[in-house]
């Protein structure tokens, strides 16, 4: 059996299990809304949140490396522009249904993409993510037919695709930068505050994303031969061993200055997060499956492709923890002490651990983006590459 | 015990006690300048560092944040103009309830960005009772983990050396809203008479405004249930369904009947105190001030120098919560 087929039935089977496991999640969430989740009035964000920007992140990751292919035509990943394009939709479908699911009322949100308040780094986002859907769609149709166009056609085509693909670079940095400051606004949340969070935010996703890219690109390999693959798979590798460096710099400097001075500021939201009641989430998740293991595997001398795609595996799967260390911990301190006791009820309290219905609704989010790029690699003409890329 | 109360709430509620220069200030416009330096210019470049943030930023600074809101409530159903009742005539001593009641009816006749509904809550007379709380539950019909005024207390120091401290802690109806501008659906604003609301029917229930609120002021409302998972058994006793009729009451806040029903508003949207805007249009004290047994709690228009407000709020024993981060909140407190 190739790898390509492994790899579908392996895919079409966790699409099932998450799918099956994680649908009475999603009953409950339609016929109770929110009452079984575990966040509250005074935790207002949970797992939905930060799953989203988990994979609005992974997205903008992906959408860097079609940007390689058509703007900067990086001669290593020429071929799998069309797939770093599908791998962006799917991603964003399911950030999308996260934040959806995540709203009071989520059928009001459309009116936001007519009518947003710009003051509100969330308005923004409305503005933002529909730009970005629309222009993913346009950019995969051009790609596609670009492979159909002959000559002079595919000549025009190809410069539609640079100008789509320039244009991309900064709407990327607009909206995933900008998820970094619909957080980085909050002037009440001391750990969310600050000029840091949206260069952390894009680091992150470029990380992610190149990461996932790789193990997809692993799997469904394009049309290539055996050295144009190795290529493709040392440069992502290399790629993203360079991202995990950077965003290892990044994470060591906010670390370093939440915990210098434990005393003051958020030096004990660093404690809890690092030695707290859910260490294992830093130390083991994202420290030692998310940097330390995908570090040895990517700096091995073999530099096997195989490697290569489970290091990326690895970092993509493991940064839902990172994103979560992010986003719970800002709102651990009550802003006024002692709240939490003056009328007491479960959703009136300072402590989340997801409830078993938002991780069913997490699960049944994965299986629709795998289902989406499953059907979207089936339907279009993702492999088919003519003449040069 | 008043040293007490300046290291309570110093550093337990992060109060700052305010100047005596802004003390005076009765009839004030709360302008003040606030710590803009460094914070301002940290939050202005972070925002201006990405494409389309930049935009963000010059729309910030271009409007202020009220220009863009509809302060006129005119897609609220506001009530008709105000009919004055009869009071009992002034008298020397009489109960601070009566003469705060002649301060609404002065300040409802006058236009109404021309008053400033403030509050005032004297922590030397707060017992702790929790009885505002309890009766602005039942005046806005408030389910289970939504809470408007909660009293928070507190011991302190350490034995033999302490202390309890209790805290009514409404909406401070900020000057300055950090809950305004982050609400993507433009849902909640600041009426020209100071009260920040919330459009049920506007908001689509991201709960980034809970974030925003230095004072954790806004709870969620999950569509719980005080009777959910009771016990039924009608003929035995009162029955789920009798018991349950307060679940069903309408409330009447912002002057509209909001019944929880389904998924229908307020269920999925940002709740908090208003200030009772029903009650005071029609001449009546918030339920708080009126149900507070210590008579702790004072509201009036702090535009008005004749009024009780006013007053309490030129004491220099008068400051607001968490001054410091700019917010100009319209609740003051005592200690
Ligand atoms: S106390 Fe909180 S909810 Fe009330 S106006 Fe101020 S920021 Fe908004
Ligand atoms: S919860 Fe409602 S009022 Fe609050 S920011 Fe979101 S849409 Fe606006």
């Amino acid at each position: 059996m190739t790898r390509e087929k492994m790899g579908n039935i392996l895919v079409w089977i966790l699409i099932i299990g998450f799918g099956a496991w994680g649908l009475p999640g999603m009953l409950d969430r339609f016929a109770n809304g929110h009452v079984n989740t575990a966040y509250g009035s005074y935790i207002p964000w949970g797992l939905w949140i930060s799953a989203y920007i988990w994979l609005i992140g992974l997205s903008a990751g992906a959408l860097m490396i079609s940007v390689m292919t058509y703007v900067f035509n990086i001669e290593a990943v020429k071929k799998v522009g069309k797939m770093a394009f599908l791998v962006a939709i799917a991603t964003l479908v399911g950030a999308m249904m996260s934040v959806g699911l995540d709203l009071g009322h989520p059928l009001r949100a459309f009116s936001l993409i007519l009518d947003p308040n710009l003051h509100s780094m969330m308005g923004w986002m409305a503005v933002l993510y529909s730009a970005y859907f629309v222009t993913l769609c346009v950019e995969l149709y051009f790609a596609i037919k670009k492979e159909q166009a002959r000559g002079e056609k595919q000549k025009s085509i190809k410069k539609i695709l640079v100008v789509l693909g320039i244009w991309s670079i900064p709407l990327a940095f607009a909206f995933h930068g900008g998820v970094g400051g619909v957080f980085a606004n909050v002037i009440a949340k001391p750990y969310w505050h600050g000029p840091m969070l949206p260069v952390v935010f894009l680091a992150g996703a470029f990380l992610s994303g190149g990461a996932l890219f790789a193990t997809v690109a692993y799997i469904w390999r394009p049309n290539q031969s055996k050295e144009e693959f190795l290529k493709m798979m040392i440069f992502l590798g290399k790629t993203t061993l360079a991202l995990l460096i950077l965003d290892e710099i990044l994470e060591l400097s906010e670390v370093y200055v939440g915990t210098f001075y434990s005393a003051y500021g958020e030096g004990h939201l660093w404690q809890q997060i690092l030695f707290g009641q859910y260490w294992y989430t830093f130390w083991i998740v994202h420290i030692l499956i998310g940097v330390l293991i995908p570090l040895f595997l990517l700096t091995a001398k073999s530099k096997s492709p195989g490697a290569i795609a489970l290091a990326g595996l690895l970092i993509a799967g493991s940064f839902l923890a990172v994103r979560l260390n992010i986003v719970i911990p800002g709102m651990l301190d009550p802003e006024i002490k002692g709240i939490a006791d003056a009328w007491v009820h479960s959703k009136l309290t300072f402590s989340y651990l997801p409830s078993i219905m938002e991780w069913q609704v997490l699960l049944f989010i994965v299986a629709v983006v795998m289902a989406v790029f499953m059907i979207g690699k089936k339907v279009l003409p993702i492999y088919q590459t003519a003449g040069d890329e | 015990m008043s040293e007490l109360y300046t290291d309570i709430l110093k550093n337990n509620f992060k109060g700052v006690a305010m100047s005596k220069e802004e003390l005076s200030r009765v009839d004030e416009k709360l302008t003040l300048e606030t710590d803009e330096s460094r914070r301002d210019f940290l939050d202005k470049f972070s925002k201006g560092i990405f494409g389309g943030l930049i935009a963000s930023g010059v729309v910030n600074a271009l409007a202020p944040v009220q220009a863009k809101a509809k302060m006129d409530g005119s897609n609220l159903n506001f009530s008709e103009p105000f009919k004055p009742f009869d009071l009992p005539p002034e008298t020397p001593g009489e109960d601070g309830i009566l003469r705060m009641m002649r301060d609404i009816q002065r300040a409802l006749k006058k236009p109404i960005e021309q008053r400033h509904w403030k509050m005032v809550i004297d922590l030397r007379k707060c017992v702790g009772c929790d009885a505002c709380s309890v009766s602005c539950a039942a005046e806005n019909k408030l389910p289970p983990g939504v809470i408007y005024r909660p009293v928070i207390q507190q011991e302190i120091g350490s034995y033999p050396n302490v202390g309890h401290v209790t805290l009514p802690r409404p909406c401070m109806h900020c000057d300055e809203p950090p809950c305004v501008p982050v609400c993507p659906a433009e849902a909640t604003w600041k009426r020209p008479d100071g009260i920040v609301i919330v459009d049920y029917d506007q908001c689509i229930g991201c709960r980034y405004c809970l974030n925003a609120c230095p004072y954790d002021a806004r709870t969620f409302d999950f569509g719980m249930e005080y009777i959910d998972g009771a016990a039924d058994a009608p003929k035995v006793f009162l029955g789920k369904e009798k018991a349950g009729k307060y679940e069903t009451e309408a409330s009447y806040e912002y002057e509209k009947e909001w019944k929880r029903e389904g998924e229908e508003s307020p269920i999925g949207n940002a709740r908090k105190c208003h200030f009772c805007i029903p009650r005071i249009e029609k001449g009546m004290l918030p339920e708080c001030v009126v149900t507070c047994i210590g008579r702790a709690t004072y509201f009036g228009d702090g535009n008005d120098p004749q009024s009780l407000v006013s007053e309490l709020i030129a004491l220099p024993n008068a400051f607001r919560l968490k001054e410091e981060v700019g917010t100009h909140p319209s609740v003051y407190y005592i200690k």
